[in-house]
């Protein structure tokens, strides 16, 4: 099976990530942070290891870097902590469930909560007109993502961020499609950000981080043992043992420490150069076939993937059709009910192409070649 | 040199101490906090310089203390 489904969780995995989990799991034994005996405090400092290198790598504190099972996680902690007394939130029209479904959520729960979808616009210019727009009195919240999981493109969250900044108002960067591939850091107005360790970062899935600047205390949704202030009934209030009830991944942990180095010692711009060559190969021959359509604008700036459509099946057939031929590529509507609405794509879905810095350029031609295939005699 | 015993926040503020203070070249060492000396379950630094100035390194690093002991 040829692999191009990287922007659910990469794979393969770097040699270096399963040898770490492989040492984490047979030799890092004991809780970090709980009993105290030196097998406990070894896997402990091992854990916060990879904590500087998370702070180093988006420029944060070690302890304002928090571990989650994923960027989910880490989004809810972040919005419904922010936003646990009342207000108003603006999301994009592009947004993930991960972003759409809490602010819903809240909205629908909470009677002092209320949300908007800030229209992303055909050029950037726009998209942050839109938002600004959007903001009122009682507007405590931007949550946004940094690049469409659906489309790849990369939105004008500095921008935003910039003018939350000015505002007063928290900002919340999922970056589950961006980090690894775009320089994303903390400050300038981003005072959160949410990601996956298992996609661009390499590590293995059940892995994500929450970052925060530290301005913001936020509420918890989630209590209990933190190996910190045990007698009290009340939750830890400080950061990282506040969100991080229960035990944590420990070989999940050390393996994203090992994917930040693959990251770092290859390069991100080399990785995103690779990955974009390798998508516009994609996209330039398959927006050249007749039954086909690319959803890419080139007036915009894209992520390393590429969603499309054929004109005689939906998603989910094309998707299946290439699996049974040797390719994993994802169909459907991407946990992304605002993006399909926003692309007129809710009946059929998309099919997306993404690619690792793992993938050749034979292989990208193999792809193509069955999608000619697909457009001169059908599924 | 009097040995000394903090107890810190939690166990990655005693790790960010204990890095702190052992690049500055300085005896760090971390134990679990003993019950006279905080709520339950914390982390301690033993360290053996002035407390004073131990005690301005960890607070330029914001890294609360909430009590300490000397040692024998």
């Amino acid at each position: 099976m040829i692999y191009f489904d990287n922007s659910a969780t990469t794979f393969p995995k770097p040699k270096a990530v399963l040898n770490s989990a492989y040492y984490a799991s047979r030799y890092l034994g004991g809780n970090p942070g709980r009993s105290g005996h030196k097998m406990s405090v070894r896997v402990a400092n091992e854990v916060y290891k990879v904590r500087e290198k998370i702070a180093y790598f988006f420029n944060a504190k070690p302890e304002n870097v928090v571990f989650t099972l994923n960027c989910t996680h880490a989004v809810n902690f972040a919005m419904k902590g922010v936003m646990q007394s009342g207000g108003h939130i603006i999301i994009s029209s592009l947004e993930h469930n991960a972003v759409a479904r809490p602010a819903f959520a809240l909205a629908h729960s909470k009677q002092n909560v209320s949300y908007s979808v800030a229209e992303v616009g055909d050029c950037n210019e726009k998209t942050v007109s839109n938002f600004k727009s959007l903001i009122r009195s009682n507007t405590k919240c931007v949550c946004m993502m940094a690049a469409s999981n659906v489309t790849g493109e990369i939105l004008p969250f500095n921008e935003i961020a910039a003018i939350c900044k000015k505002r007063g108002i928290c900002f919340i960067l999922d970056a589950a499609q961006g980090a690894g591939v775009l320089d994303i850091k903390l400050g300038d107005g981003i005072n959160f950000i949410c990601c996956a360790g298992h996609k661009g970062l390499y590590g293995l899935p059940g892995t994500g981080v929450l970052i925060s600047d530290g301005k913001y205390q936020l509420s918890t949704i989630i209590e209990g043992g933190t190996g910190a202030t045990s007698l009290e009934l009340e939750q830890t209030d400080f950061l990282p043992e506040q969100l991080e009830s229960g035990t944590i991944n420990v070989p999940g942990i050390i393996s994203l420490g090992a994917g930040i180095d693959f990251v770092k010692n290859n390069g991100l711009n080399n990785i995103k150069r690779k990955e974009d060559r390798l998508c516009s190969l994609f996209a330039s021959n398959v927006g050249r076939l007749s039954n086909f359509k690319i959803y890419r604008n080139e007036n915009k700036d894209y992520a390393p993937l590429v969603s499309f459509s054929y004109k005689n099946a939906n998603s989910f057939e094309v998707t299946e059709h290439l699996s049974n031929r040797g390719f994993a590529l994802r169909g459907g509507f991407h946990c992304s009910a605002l993006a399909h609405k926003t692309l007129g794509t809710e009946e059929d879905g998309l099919t997306r192409f993404s690619p690792s810095v793992f993938n050749s350029e034979i292989e990208v031609r193999k792809v193509i070649t069955e999608l000619k295939k697909v457009n001169n005699i059908g599924i | 040199m009097q040995k000394s015993l903090i107890a810190v926040s939690s166990i990655t503020y005693a790790m960010k101490a204990k890095k702190l203070l052992n690049n500055m070249g300085l005896y760090c060492e971390i134990q679990k906090t003993p019950k006279n000396l905080g709520s339950g379950c914390g982390y301690s630094i033993r360290v053996r310089d002035d407390l004073k100035y131990i005690f301005s390194i960890l607070d330029a690093e914001n890294i609360t203390h909430k009590a300490y002991q000397k040692l024998p």
